[in-house]
């Protein structure tokens, strides 16, 4: 009788402090008005403590023609967009990309011109590179 | 006979722990709405809205704004502030104003939730397609253990308090417009 008054203690705190369960989902949305095939050249925004996110980012956007810098600064002038990120890491048994987000900015106004998100919870997880693969290719699939 | 035990007392301890809790709900979009919005103009003009990058709460899921109700919050509070002179469906409005969600941040543990959000807000005349609006909107939402105990309670209205603010702003930007 305590152990099950223990466990369900355990549990009840568990229900109370976290939000949900396990789930996966990849979305994409592009903003109407915006043209991704004329983004010729681009800068991604790099996260202070992000060790290589920003490096896969890059790559995939070069890998679909588009010219790529990156950088922890404020985006030189003349690049047709900036791109910013936010990677959410989690640890079960090792850690792991939980979600990514990616967002193509007009450079001047800071306005989302288009956007990705994936999200992939422990057991179907995917690596950094596979997260950011999808999310590009997403955005892109929904583009003009 | 002892794992039989301890296999009754765990499935007992989930199923009190799914009654408890469960998993989240979508924030619903009445709580999503502004209540008492006040807009510095009422546009004469006919207005469609359009909603993306919202998601469906899985019954696995954290809560998630939909698109439809990301959209119905929006066209009340335009039918609610007088903003524009009618809501229409399909294409022959006078302006047409996009809402994507481009950014939801959802803490997964805590006691306390704060939820930050970013939303594309653009805003389009139909007769030439030039652009009034394009503007990044974010915002924030807090519920604390006092609003909910349930965590996923709690985090559905600190998803619903993000939208409201966020639409909030988003409305008093086009308002602000000369059109």
């Amino acid at each position: 009788m305590k152990r099950l008054l223990k466990l369900a203690a355990l549990l009840g705190l568990v229900t109370v402090l976290t939000t949900g369960c396990a789930v996966n989902r990849a979305t994409a949305n592009v903003d109407p008005s915006a043209n991704l095939s004329s983004l010729k050249t681009m800068y991604v925004k790099r996260i202070a403590d992000d060790d290589n996110t920003y490096n896969l980012i890059a790559d995939k956007l070069r890998s679909k023609g588009v010219t790529v810098s990156t950088g922890t600064e404020a985006a030189p002038s003349g690049v047709d967009a900036v791109v910013t990120y936010i990677d959410k890491w989690m640890w079960d048994m090792t850690m792991y990309m939980l979600e990514l987000t990616v967002n193509i900015r007009d450079p001047k106004t800071d306005f989302p011109l288009a956007t990705g998100n994936s999200f992939h919870t422990s057991l179907t997880r995917l690596s950094p590179t596979e997260m950011v693969n999808e999310v590009v290719d997403n955005i892109y699939k929904d583009a003009k | 006979m002892i794992v039989t035990a301890h296999r009754s007392l765990l499935l007992a301890a989930v199923a009190l722990t799914l009654v408890l809790g469960g998993c989240a709900s979508p924030a619903d979009r009445a709580a999503m709405t502004p209540q008492n919005l006040t807009v510095s103009k009422h546009h004469p003009y006919s207005l469609r809205v359009q909603t993306g990058g919202g998601a469906e709460t899985g019954t696995m899921d954290s809560s998630n704004i939909s698109n439809a109700d990301l959209k119905a919050a929006i066209e009340d509070a335009v039918v609610r502030s007088k903003l524009f002179t009618s809501i229409v469906q399909g294409s022959n409005g006078d302006y047409e104003l996009s809402v994507r969600l481009t950014s939801l941040s959802k803490p997964t543990f805590g006691g306390t939730f704060t939820v930050d959000m970013e939303t594309a807000w653009s805003l389009t005349k139909t007769s030439d397609h030039s652009v009034a609006l394009r503007k990044s909107v974010k915002t924030s939402g807090t519920a604390t253990m006092s609003d909910a105990f349930a965590g996923v309670t709690r985090l559905r209205m600190a998803v619903e308090a993000a939208t409201r603010n966020n639409i909030e702003q988003g409305l008093k930007a086009v308002a602000e417009l000369n059109l």
